[in-house]
């Protein structure tokens, strides 16, 4: 599984890696997200599923390797 | 209200969306000024309504909606959107300000309140809560709100913006005015007030700069690496001193309040100050449940909403409360469940405008509560006190709040 933010909805509410810093973490300049490692290890794919279902603007997937791996191309 | 504020006549709104609710009335007997929210929708009342109180305004009960206001800053703008209005309102940069407009001032604060800036602030914001606790924890009592609701984030402002602490008083009673009154009169002469108080710091940090916010925006560079227009810094200055303040200090009234009166809660808390992660969680649900704010937007052009025809310059208040309860979003909405895993509360907002300063304040209530209960881990309401005026407005609270405990 890959995890994938959209950078355009995305508003810097942190709550990603308040739950799962493994997977996510901010940027120091505009304090968006910003994937540490976007093929999650099977083990944290549970902590990141409730990381990216408490996003409040709906920027954070966690998808098959094939989609997130398009969605980042995409963008 | 006065009749400055009387509106003009609503002729684009049907008969059956009128409701009239004074967002800013809490009646005699309700403790929680959230309740006047939450007694709408018990009611009925329809999930977008039009109220005339209040030079008249729309408001939104649906958490969907409630976003999309947030989100479409193409209908909703949050330039020049106060209710009731005041008229000149001053241009918050950048809150006051639409995309792509907007960005100009978010990227500069974007920065300074970044979850790595805020974790840089955490000693200090240590030592500031145990040592406005230590002043009154032998006392056995306090007036919380004045002995440290108020106090805390003041002086954390006063901090950040290299200000001397007593000046204190001077700004605690500014921002009272601020988000208290509905005088026209003294309303605006509260805003020359405020504005006159930053003239004076910014000229000050220009001349000689410290390392502060206040002095990093004086010298942040705009275009062609000149310093940003005057005014401009002024309602950026303007902007942190009315969001920073209040909302903190009430949102932590709302949060001891409830603790005074449950010993579940602070047993789940004190046993979790270990626990970051559970005591977040545990913060989170308390910040979806006691949301202060009601935030204002103005319509920039006619136009159907969900069905609904608004007309350009008319108001509309999101209320954070309303939407953070929403039972299409959140399970069991009314329970607090202080391990909740699913929160996604908009407290702080969403879009564009989400609270550049949610990483502080949330950091300044975990602090302020990890520290209150080391040192006074058993709290109740002052037996007797009778409940306290709440109000209502922009931002909800209490007047005071008086808790003992012993010692």
């Amino acid at each position: 599984m890959r995890v994938h933010v959209n950078l355009n909805l995305c508003q810097g509410h942190a709550r990603c890696e308040d739950i799962c810093p493994e997977v996510f973490a901010t940027d120091a300049v505009e304090g968006k997200c910003v994937i540490v490692q976007a093929a999650v290890p099977d083990d944290l794919i549970e902590k990141t599923r409730l990381a990216v279902r408490n996003c409040p603007e709906g920027a954070l997937r966690l998808a098959s390797d094939k989609w997130a791996r398009d969605q980042d191309t995409a963008q | 209200m006065t009749l400055q504020f009387q509106p003009p006549k609503p002729t684009h709104v049907p008969a059956d969306r009128i409701v009239d609710f004074d967002f800013f009335h809490v009646p005699a007997g309700i403790t929680d000024p959230a309740e006047i929210w939450h007694d709408l929708v018990r009611r009925g009342a329809p999930r977008i309504f039009y109220t005339p109180r209040n030079g008249g305004h729309w408001v939104f009960l649906d958490y969907a909606d409630i976003v999309e206001g947030y989100r479409n800053h193409e209908i909703f703008s949050t330039y020049q959107a106060p209710v009731p209005p005041i008229e000149p309102f001053p241009v918050m940069q950048p809150q006051g300000m639409d995309p792509p407009d907007h960005n100009v001032f978010r990227r500069l604060l974007a920065p300074m309140f970044t979850p790595l800036a805020v974790r840089g602030m955490v000693e200090e914001l240590e030592r500031r809560a145990r040592t406005l606790i230590g002043g009154f924890a032998a006392k056995g009592e306090c007036d919380f709100i004045h002995d440290f609701a108020a106090r805390y984030p003041t002086g954390t402002f006063l901090y950040l913006f290299g200000l001397s602490e007593d000046r204190l008083d001077e700004f605690l009673l500014l921002a009272n005015t601020f988000f208290r009154s509905t005088d026209p009169a003294a309303r605006a002469q509260n805003v020359i007030d405020i504005y006159a108080v930053l003239e004076g710091l910014f000229r000050e940090k220009e001349k000689n700069p410290g390392n502060d916010i206040a002095s990093a925006i004086v010298a942040a560079q705009g275009d062609q690496g000149r310093q940003h227009p005057w005014q401009d810094i002024l309602n950026c200055g303007f902007l942190l001193f009315v969001a920073g303040l209040d909302t903190v200090t009430n949102t932590m009234a709302y949060i001891w309040r409830y603790l005074a009166i449950t010993p579940a809660a602070r047993q789940h808390f004190r046993d979790r100050l270990d626990d970051p992660d559970a005591f977040l969680r545990a913060i989170e649900e308390l910040m979806r449940i006691n949301a202060v704010s009601n935030l204002f937007r103005r319509v920039t052009h006619d136009c159907q909403f969900r069905g609904v025809q608004l007309r350009r310059n008319d108001r509309v208040i999101l209320p954070n409360s309303v939407a953070n309860r929403d039972p299409a979003v959140f399970a069991n909405p009314d329970v607090i469940d202080l391990d909740r895993k699913v929160n996604t509360h908009v407290t702080f907002g969403v879009g564009p405008h989400r609270c550049v300063g949610s990483h502080l304040a949330k950091r300044e209530v975990m602090v302020s509560l990890a520290e209150w209960l080391r040192r006074i881990p058993e709290f109740e309401l002052m037996p007797d006190e009778g409940e306290t005026r709440a109000f209502g407005g922009s931002v909800m609270g209490f007047e005071s709040l008086k808790l003992r405990w012993d010692v």
